[in-house]
């Protein structure tokens, strides 16, 4: 199974977590604004 | 295929597997392993005097687990080379002989039970992927009942239960009792336009398949009742709508609606299949003796191994993609690497048979030249300036970057037939000891000072890609679709190209706002180069954090060629975060980035 991880939306501020795999990086799209411009949370 | 056997041009290595393919258009190098078939294919005369003596039977694959085989066997009747093989893992043993009835019974010796894989290296100029697909596999779809009722059957079955060489000689019958049934349905799109299970494009050959079977039927079945349950027949190609109509002039029955639920009688075995008739409008019950799914295509499962082995690019539903869709469809990323039939998508005869022409006629082309012509955007490399860190070679998406050595302090070279020109690697240089030609820094630079050389403060610098995301707002355009004229577009290759100098020089120079765009991760034109630029914007917001610069002014986004409207409402919402960025800010990240230059 995919590991997760926390974005943010640096477009509206929308936090979500979706898919994550550091070595296939993935097309994240903000569900909220649709922005791409999202950026992972790290913890 | 006998003809290609024969060709005294065409060296055809059946039963091998490509392992390694190296260099570049012109020179490519394949290491290609040729198994063992334990029977000398020179030799063998296909007698099958061997096939009668071997103990062991399996399904055979060709006839869809419908009747057997021998572990020594030929794979289908028109096999070339045709000679036999052992299947070396259905067989009683070689390690030591446990069997050897074959060898024994073969009178001219072509059985080795030592035969070993060969390894066989080829120098060849370019490459064509023919690697075909596959069929969608019904065991997900158990409301069709494939895996529970017997009279349930896929279209490749039913081929080979009325082909004249087939299991049955030709003899069409149901599976349960041997009889010819005297109702019979199809269900259409069984895995292809569906995002529940299965694939959500058409595959393209199923609804003329199934008229044409419908047809077959009818000639040497007259008396059979035919029902084709479907979503819409597409019967797009030249004569194919003839064809459909003569199907139902036939008398096939064509039902507009997919079966909800399949159910067998378990006396009679014949099924019960419950469709809402959406033409009529009216649920209807149809008894059958047998139930025929028309099941779609799929790439092949070692898709990935090829696009690793050739560098190729994937489109999201996993068939290859194609270099440019209208101009260039034989094409792909890698020059010299070409696609024919299913490997590109789903299609038919006629449609493979065209491409695969133009493939070859698009080898030949290049094979006829002493040289090849290269688009001037190739990059160039400062030795003065390298520290041979070798980043450069490990972005490159083609290889196009060799001898490089961090170790040995080697530098590297660049091999232009090879590079596509995405200027990733002059992007990713620390150093930057990369200038891609026409598309250097300080070329990017003089734009960058042009348009923000007054009033940078209400202006959005956008670096788009030549081919998706300009592309894109040029479609906002033509399509006559409003947003701000703050939008300042900068040409590059690739997203790939747009690197960090780029960027951080915007807004040195004042800008508000920047956005990065490019094709989406399926489209990229140069096959993974865009995940590179994702990684640098993510680096690059994490560093203009550290700086105390808010990294919402670095905006990032993929708009494809046709996406005009999502181009109009990003620069829209752009638009409105560039209003919220204060004269001070800017002032800021100037003085921020001026001490740090």
């Amino acid at each position: 199974m995919a590991e997760e991880a926390e974005f943010k939306c640096l477009r509206c501020g929308h936090e979500f977590i979706a898919p994550y795999d550091k070595e296939n990086p993935q097309e994240h799209t903000c569900p909220k604004c649709r922005s791409n411009s999202v950026r992972r949370i790290k913890t | 295929m006998m003809d290609v056997g024969r060709h005294p041009r065409i060296k055809l290595l059946a039963y091998s597997e490509v392992e390694e393919v190296s260099g570049y258009v012109g020179n490519f190098r394949v290491k290609v392993r040729k198994k063992a078939r334990y029977v000398d294919e020179e030799e063998c005369t296909a007698c099958g005097d061997c096939v009668d003596v071997c103990p062991v039977i399996m399904p055979d694959e060709y006839q869809m687990g419908l009747s057997s085989r021998r572990a020594i066997y030929i794979p289908f009747p028109q096999a070339v080379p045709s000679s036999y093989t052992i299947n070396i893992e259905e067989c009683l043993g070689v390690q030591p002989i446990a069997c050897g009835k074959c060898a024994e019974k073969c009178d001219k010796g072509c059985i080795d039970f030592d035969m070993k894989d060969e390894i066989v290296e080829l120098e060849v100029g370019t490459i064509i992927v023919a690697v075909g697909m596959e069929v969608y596999d019904p065991t997900l779809l158990d409301e069709y009942g494939y895996t529970r009722f017997e009279n349930v059957i896929t279209t490749l079955e039913f081929e080979r239960l009325v082909d004249s060489g087939g299991p049955l000689g030709g003899r069409f019958a149901r599976p349960t009792d041997g009889r010819v049934p005297k109702r019979i349905g199809f269900i259409q799109c069984v895995g292809s336009r569906t995002e529940r299970r299965g694939n959500s494009y058409c595959s393209n050959i199923c609804c003329m398949n199934t008229v044409k079977d419908s047809l077959l039927l009818r000639d040497h079945y007259p008396e059979i009742d035919i029902t084709v349950f479907y979503l819409d027949m597409r019967a797009f190609g030249k004569g194919f709508e003839d064809l459909y109509k003569r199907s139902k002039d036939a008398g096939v029955r064509y039902v507009r609606g997919l079966p909800g639920e399949v159910k067998e009688d378990p006396e009679t075995r014949n099924l019960l299949v419950t469709v809402e008739n959406t033409t009529a409008g009216r649920l209807e019950e149809h008894e059958l003796d047998m139930l025929v799914l028309s099941v779609g295509l799929e790439p092949r499962e070692d898709s990935k191994t090829v696009q690793q082995l050739l560098s190729l690019s994937r489109t999201s539903d996993g068939f290859f993609l194609e270099s440019h869709p209208k101009l260039k469809p034989v094409d792909t990323p890698t020059r010299g690497v070409f696609l024919a039939g299913c490997a590109e998508g789903p299609k038919d005869i006629k449609e493979s048979v065209t491409q695969a022409s133009a493939a070859a006629a698009r080898a030949q082309i290049i094979l006829n030249q002493d040289k090849i012509p290269i688009e001037a955007i190739t990059p160039m490399i400062d030795l003065d300036l390298c520290n041979f860190c070798g980043r450069c070679a490990r972005v490159c998406p083609y290889g196009a970057i060799v001898d490089v050595d961090p170790k040995r302090k080697v530098s590297p070279r660049v091999i232009e037939a090879a590079c596509a020109g995405c200027g990733t690697c002059s992007a990713e240089c620390p150093v930057g000891a990369i200038t891609q030609r026409h598309f250097g820094d300080e070329q990017f630079f003089a734009q960058l000072e042009a348009m923000l050389g007054e009033g940078p403060e209400e202006k959005i610098v956008v670096f788009a890609c030549h081919w998706c995301s300009y592309p894109g707002g040029d479609m906002a355009g033509v399509s006559r679709l409003q947003y701000p004229p703050s939008a300042r577009v900068i040409r590059t290759m690739c997203s790939g190209r747009t690197g960090e100098r780029l960027i951080l020089r915007a807004f040195a120079l004042g800008a508000p706002m920047v956005l990065v765009s490019g094709c989406h991760f399926a489209d990229c034109h140069y096959i993974n180069a865009n995940r590179w630029t994702q990684r640098r914007v993510e680096r690059l917001w994490d560093r203009l954090e550290r700086a105390g610069i808010r990294p919402e002014r670095l905006q990032l986004e993929w708009i494809s060629a046709a996406e005009g409207q999502k181009f109009a409402r990003v620069m829209g919402e752009l638009e409105e975060m560039r209003k919220k960025v204060t004269p001070e800010e800017i002032e800021y990240t100037k003085q921020v980035l001026a001490e740090k230059a």
